[in-house]
């Protein structure tokens, strides 16, 4: 909840080499990741407090949008952090992207980046999304960072709706980051990751 | 110069345009004629205006046959408004007319019968007498028969124009007794004894001659059920005779009740107003009900006349229904209110029509579903069909809006009859004119969207063109639309001079010209202002622009295609057609519908894998299959029945002759 | 009144205060592992990476390589090998560069020899 971390400008991204469909997210990585890093702290300064979200599912199983849906639910209610969903990607601030970025849907995903309107962040949930799951071959580009570039990655299969929430607070800068430090080496007490 | 000798000039304008078009060569007789018919339109409006500001003209005599007795022409404060549309009508046809009909023999033919129609229209207007009237309006509907009556050898063209003239003779039956009435109670054919005797024609058939003139009438404005001749003859003929149809003609009907109820018959009792009112009320509904079911575009648009038809009606039901009460304010308000909407209605109805010819010249059709995109292909013309579709749908800053209004705020003052019942009767009316608003705006969305935005569903409507259709004669009414709401004051003090020598009413406070606001007949109760409206709603729009476009950030704009869903390809089959859009509609009303659907299907494979599907979807038309065609098979059995007494046996005849001679001897000698 | 009304006011709130106080129902939630180096050699980090169906786990010489954001969390690790793998209970994976999610973990024993 504090934003005592500052925002850390990736390095060249974390892209599959042998990857064959790789598209313009890659030639722009580096430099979109630190403008949006930059568009982060923009949209956390003017949206932070009430941000519209729009799911886009490039092929799940539909667990995610499960997770997704109970977002809304009264136990999580993203409405009292400030969070909506609208279907309309023009009223969108915030693009949430699902599922393991199928090829035939490569214009219906750009597209609806598209159509949000600028400054926007884009959330990568769930452990296909990520690049997990689904090698990239001639059905699936895997990550969906080969479709545009994302901001925020949120593993999990599925990710709960507190990891979604955490997720949306990171996007927004309202939480910090924790998962860069932690280390998932079981008995090192000195990093505090629980055995 | 007097209000006549102007209708004098028009007169002559049109009968000189009428053989110009028949003597003159094809081109230069065409352009002549319509040049000619254009001075004389303007003439017209003069005397309209003029007769609307000076108050009536002379009576002018002419004539004296013995058998008819002489015609009597008048240029009344109440016909004014009427003549002056006559004569703007007559500017737009002509200026439409040139690039629209090819220079032929039919075209000439057309010409000189549209003309005449026009001559034949200002006859009734003027008319001072009941033969003037009668021969004059039954000179209309023939003319008008040839008009619809184009190309005679298609079968639809026949059968429209047929509809149009057996409706409009049954009118003129009515009209006929319900002016032998009055005359004979009065012992007069003239118009201006017949209402100075008024006051000693018996209640009853003072009321009778009312409805009999409100049927006879009623069939030729449009009122439901009398209204089938509308959309079966609408679409049938030329762009311009349905414009002069709808624009003009369904207004004579309009007159012929302001007539009765205003000048020749005194205030009649409440259940008189509240019966014209409530058959205005339903006609406006059911009016608008039915043009949203329609593809058609000239259909759709006749439907549309029928709603506002029955908004006039309501307008001077209304204002009877006051007058019985004895609020003369309102009384000579709501007729006011109803002049203001019969000429807002004429000009964009008009412009309709006309915008209708050049869409079905530019793409081969007609049918909304076969349209759209056309706004990329005919910028003009959606400009000012947009304008008219505004006024249409009663949209400020638009007239449309300034006369429904005037309506309204009459309507809502219904408390002041001082009787519960017909209060709410009026509150009723007030209601359904609310649906109908609302239903209207709908049915124009779809009627100005599906054909004109989008993208074109078809090769003729992609490939349509402005290039030689006619824009100034629809232009010229645009800017009349414009004219008239933002002009709204000046109307309106030259509607309440008309009003005031009709009704004796001064409506004074009708009009503040210092701040140019209209207040409805009672000051305490609402007042706004047509001007000021107008010019803040561009405002409205103009400041914000002209801020965000000197303000805004020098950031980039991304320009990305329309939000389509992400639809690989989108395709012109995917938009809403024009049935699809209204469907709600017909779910919603469908106890007036009643709608039929057949569906077939080769089988039932869930999946629907069985081949082509056969979906059809039938709105019932009521009134034809359940009123029209009832009568026409009792006619027809009747004539069938009295079928044997023509045998063709010349002695047969010759004993009816001598059975008949035998009859009068005896009758006779009584 | 509805009676579903009725039954929301006996219960009472049931909205959870993350992120301001932790949120119980985390604990039973399915996490990503976390590898013990001492129990780890290259046995059997090549087996533990041959039975990940989500390709998270990649042994580059004496480091395993372990892409946190590819895990599914299906626990197949842990019952390959219970004294290596262990349940991180860690939830709040959120990264704003995907290179974050991907750890190194030394394997102690081949280090050790």
């Amino acid at each position: 909840m504090t934003s005592d971390r500052s925002p850390q400008p990736s390095a060249a991204g974390q892209q599959r080499a042998e990857d064959p469909g790789i598209s313009m997210a890659a030639a722009g990585g580096d430099q979109e990741r630190m403008v949006a890093g930059r568009l982060r702290d923009t949209i956390a300064s003017q949206f932070g407090r009430s941000l519209h979200i729009r799911t886009l599912d490039t092929g799940s199983c539909a667990v995610c949008e499960q997770e997704i849906r109970l977002l809304a639910a009264p136990h999580y209610d993203l409405h009292r952090l400030g969070f909506f969903f609208t279907p309309a990607p023009r009223h969108a601030d915030l693009l949430m992207v699902t599922g393991p970025a199928i090829r035939a849907f490569d214009v219906a995903a750009r597209k609806a980046y598209d159509a949000i309107p600028g400054p926007k962040i884009v959330i990568a949930t769930g452990a296909c999304a990520l690049g997990g799951v689904y090698p990239a071959d001639a059905f699936t580009h895997s990550a969906v960072d080969a479709i545009f570039p994302v901001d925020v990655w949120v593993p999990g299969c599925p990710p709960s709706p507190l990891a979604l929430l955490q997720g949306l607070l990171v996007a927004v800068n309202r939480l910090a980051e924790k998962s860069a430090a932690m280390s998932f080496i079981a008995d090192d007490p000195a990093e505090g990751v629980p055995g | 110069m007097s209000a006549l000798t102007w209708c004098y000039v028009a007169a002559a304008g049109w009968a000189l345009a009428a053989a110009l078009a028949l003597l003159g060569g094809r081109l230069a007789g065409l352009r002549a004629c319509c040049l000619v018919s254009a001075l004389a339109g303007a003439a017209a409006v003069a005397g309209g205006v003029s007769s609307l500001l000076w108050g009536n003209s002379r009576i002018a005599s002419l004539g004296g046959a013995v058998v008819v007795g002489t015609a009597q022409l008048q240029a009344t404060s109440l016909a004014g408004v009427f003549i002056a549309l006559l004569g703007l009508i007559a500017v737009a046809l002509a200026l439409y007319a040139p690039r629209y009909h090819r220079a032929s023999p039919g075209s000439a033919l057309y010409l000189a019968v549209c003309n005449l129609a026009m001559l034949a229209a200002l006859a009734v207007f003027t008319a001072g007498n009941v033969v003037t009237f009668l021969v004059a309006w039954e000179s209309v509907a023939l003319l008008c028969y040839l008009l619809i009556l184009r190309h005679p050898r298609r079968t639809e063209v026949a059968s429209g124009a047929f509809w149009f003239l057996a409706l409009s003779e049954t009118g003129f039956v009515f009209i006929v007794a319900a002016f032998v009435i009055l005359a004979t109670k009065a012992h007069s054919m003239q118009f201006a004894v017949i209402a100075a005797h008024a006051h000693l024609v018996t209640p009853g058939w003072r009321d009778a001659a009312f409805l009999l003139a409100l049927t006879g009438f009623g069939f030729k404005a449009g009122l439901v059920p009398l209204h089938v001749w509308l959309p079966e003859a609408h679409p049938v003929a030329p762009a311009d005779g349905s414009a002069f149809l709808s624009g003009l003609v369904v207004k004579l009907g309009a007159y012929g009740i302001v007539l009765f109820a205003f000048r020749l018959l005194p205030p009649a009792p409440a259940w008189v107003g509240v019966l014209t009112m409530a058959a205005g009320a339903v006609t406006a509904a059911l009016g608008i009900l039915y043009a949203l079911n329609e593809r058609d575009l000239k259909r759709f648009l006749a439907f549309s006349t029928i709603e506002n038809t029955g908004i006039i009606v309501v307008s001077f039901g209304a204002a009877m229904v006051f007058g019985a009460y004895g609020q003369r304010e309102l009384w000579a308000f709501l007729l006011l209110a109803g002049l203001y909407h019969v000429a807002n209605h004429g000009t964009y109805k008009t412009l309709l029509f006309l915008e209708a010819g050049v869409v079905e010249r530019t793409t081969g059709t007609r049918d909304m579903d076969r349209l759209g995109g056309l706004i990329h292909r005919l910028p003009r013309s959606t400009v000012i069909t947009l304008a008219g579709t505004l006024g249409i749908a009663a949209l400020p800053p638009l007239n449309g809006f300034v006369s429904e209004w005037l309506i309204f705020q009459g309507l809502f003052q219904g408390f002041r009859t001082g009787s519960h019942l017909v209060g709410i009767l009026i509150v009723l009316a007030a209601a359904t004119l609310g649906l109908t608003g609302g239903l209207a705006i709908y049915a124009f969305v779809r009627g100005f969207g599906i054909p004109f935005l989008g993208m074109p569903r078809t090769r003729q409507a992609a490939s349509a063109t402005e290039h030689g259709q006619p824009v100034a004669g629809p232009g010229l009414l645009a800017a009349a639309c414009v004219a008239l709401a933002v002009g709204a004051p000046l109307v309106l003090l030259a509607l309440s001079r008309a009003v005031r020598t009709v009704t004796g009413v001064p409506l004074r406070p009708v009009l503040l010209p210092g701040n140019l606001t209209v207040i409805p007949a009672h000051t305490a109760f609402s007042a706004f202002s047509p001007t000021y409206l107008a010019v803040f709603l561009v405002a409205v729009m103009v400041v914000p622009l002209l801020i965000y476009l000197a303000g805004r950030p020098r950031a980039d704009s991304v320009t990305v295609p329309v939000w389509d869903g992400g639809m690989v390809a989108f395709k012109p089959r995917m938009q809403y057609s024009a049935m699809t859009f209204s469907a709600p509609t017909r779910v919603t009303f469908d106890a007036v519908y009643r709608p039929r659907v057949s569906l077939r299907r080769a089988s039932d494979d869930p999946a629907g894998r069985s081949g082509p599907v056969h979906y059809e979807t039938e709105v019932t038309p009521l009134f034809q299959r359940y009123l029209y065609r009832p009568v026409i098979r009792a006619v027809e059995w009747v004539a069938d029945a009295v079928q044997p007494l023509q045998s063709g046996d010349v002695n047969l005849y010759l004993f009816y002759v001598f059975v008949v001679i035998l009859l009068a001897y005896l009758l006779g000698a009584l | 009144m509805p009676l579903w009304f009725l039954r929301g006011l006996r219960r009472g709130v049931v909205t959870t205060h993350y992120p301001a106080r932790p949120d119980p129902s985390a604990a039973g939630l399915p996490t990503p592992p976390a590898f013990s180096p001492l129990h780890l050699d290259r046995r059997i980090a090549d087996h533990l990476c041959g039975i990940c169906p989500s390709r998270a786990l990649r042994r580059e010489d004496d480091m395993l390589i372990f892409d946190v954001g590819c895990c599914t969390a299906c626990g197949r690790c842990r019952d390959a090998a219970p004294e290596a793998v262990t349940v991180s209970g860690e939830f709040e994976l959120a990264a704003t560069g995907r290179a974050s999610l991907v750890k190194h973990i030394p394997l102690f024993r081949e280090a050790q020899a």
